[in-house]
């Protein structure tokens, strides 16, 4: 079973680098407004690392017209276009002769999903060492960095897991829930970073995690799971087939509002710090410097709150989508009581 | 047309979430303060249920961003 979800969540990785990526435009095309929201949140074909922009690689899998497969590389976008083979249209970068079959390039979102679980990987490594050692182990855990391990880990387990699934079965669940929970609020926090692209205000990155929950909950389902989307329990024989398409309607709906919240909220954040600050140069564009500096004052105070708000609200949506991972799982292993009447039992499954 | 009818949506959707999420805050807070003891679990149930309406209201927010942009 581990090896079928290990090969799974490789798979679903494969597809996620497999994704055509639309990028936004480089800086070079001035736009008329002053500041560009979009730009902030949307998808780059480059990494800003103080200031500094550090372009990324292009890899094209493509056919020509002759129908051969080729596979090309690029150090950036630009030696891509020069290289005379590619074009761009609309952001979006295709062969000159031929079609694209996958465009594996970097971005920076991709980027930073992975520092993400970078950062997830080094800290249970190091905690993991920790416990060889016998730190935490025999004595009481040690440090700082150990000690927020053993707060992050306790939480997940004894106020996610354990009270939304039942028996025992909880216990294969916090590995998966912890990963979960932790780089989701890494890479909600790497957002954090002036600098930062915030990878979870991506529609792609969402997916790929609520999919993952998504297979989790089908693949420990149990006979009653299945029982109740394909012979709904307890209800007249009409109904029955009625319940068919609602229950497999509700199967996808919850991975897709996982998806959608974190999305959104992580994205709705990036906008409106942005919009607040964005005032101060449209003030200056319409009414003057002094106009700007006055409404500076407001902007930089509000934009402030707004930031310790995004710092909550960073942990609070790890902590929602794991817990709502854990009821949805909860839910689908969840054994009834066999040889009964299913009547006092028809309990409303929440489909959102 | 489009931008009109995605902006009155946007501004339904969060008066719904709002009556919604707010109701959840009032029964929360005086399931509470009828029953201090029980407040850990109440919370988290609060959280949970707050979660779902905010799923609902984010498809409505979705539909009006298409909306906007299409």
């Amino acid at each position: 079973m581990t090896k079928y979800f290990t090969f799974l969540s490789l798979l679903i990785v494969v597809l996620f680098l497999g994704q055509p990526t639309v990028l936004a435009a480089d800086a070079e095309t001035e736009s008329e407004s002053p500041i560009d929201i979009m730009g902030t949140v949307a998808d780059h074909d480059y990494f800003t690392f103080f200031g500094t922009k550090l372009y990324l690689p292009r890899l094209f899998l493509w056919q020509d017209d002759n129908g051969s497969t080729q596979f090309s590389t690029y150090g950036s976008t630009k030696k891509a276009l020069a290289s005379g083979e590619f074009q761009q249209v609309d952001y979006i970068i295709t062969p000159v002769n031929g079609s694209m079959l996958i465009d594996f390039s970097l971005t920076s979102h991709l980027l930073y999903f992975w520092f993400g679980l970078g950062a997830l990987a080094l800290f249970t490594m190091y905690a993991g060492s920790r416990y060889k050692k016998g730190i935490g182990a025999s004595t009481a855990p040690q440090g700082a960095l150990q000690n927020l391990f053993e707060i992050f880990y306790e939480f997940i387990r004894d106020e996610v897991a354990k009270p939304n699934i039942e028996g025992d079965k909880y216990k294969k669940y916090v590995p998966y829930l912890f990963t979960m929970f932790m780089s989701i609020a890494f890479m909600n926090s790497f957002g954090l970073l002036p600098w930062a692209a915030t990878a979870t205000a991506d529609i792609t990155v969402t997916a790929v995690l609520a999919l993952f929950t998504f297979f989790v909950t089908q693949f420990s389902g149990t006979k009653d799971h299945w029982q109740h989307v394909f012979w709904f329990p307890g209800v007249p024989l009409g109904v029955k087939f009625l319940m068919i398409p609602v229950e497999l309607i509700g199967l996808l709906t919850k991975p897709f509002a996982l998806a959608i919240r974190l999305f959104a909220n992580m994205m709705s954040g990036k906008i409106m710090i942005i919009a607040i600050l964005g005032l101060i140069f449209i003030f200056n564009d319409m009414y003057g410097s002094a106009a700007a500096y006055s409404v500076s004052i407001l902007s930089v105070a509000m934009t402030s709150i707004l930031y310790v708000l995004k710092l909550f609200v960073a942990l609070l949506q790890a902590y929602i989508f794991t817990l709502l991972s854990a009821v949805f799982i909860g839910m689908a292993a969840e054994e009834h009581e066999h040889d009964h009447e299913h009547d006092d039992h028809i309990h409303a499954e929440p489909s959102v | 047309m489009g931008l009109l009818a995605a902006g009155i949506g946007a501004g339904i959707v969060a008066v719904g979430a709002g009556i919604g999420i707010g109701m959840i805050g009032k029964a929360a807070t005086e399931s509470i303060a009828r029953q201090p003891e029980a407040a850990g679990d109440i919370r988290g149930a609060m959280i949970l249920t707050a979660a779902f309406i905010e799923g609902v209201a984010l498809f409505g927010a979705i539909i009006c961003i298409i909306l906007a942009l299409g």
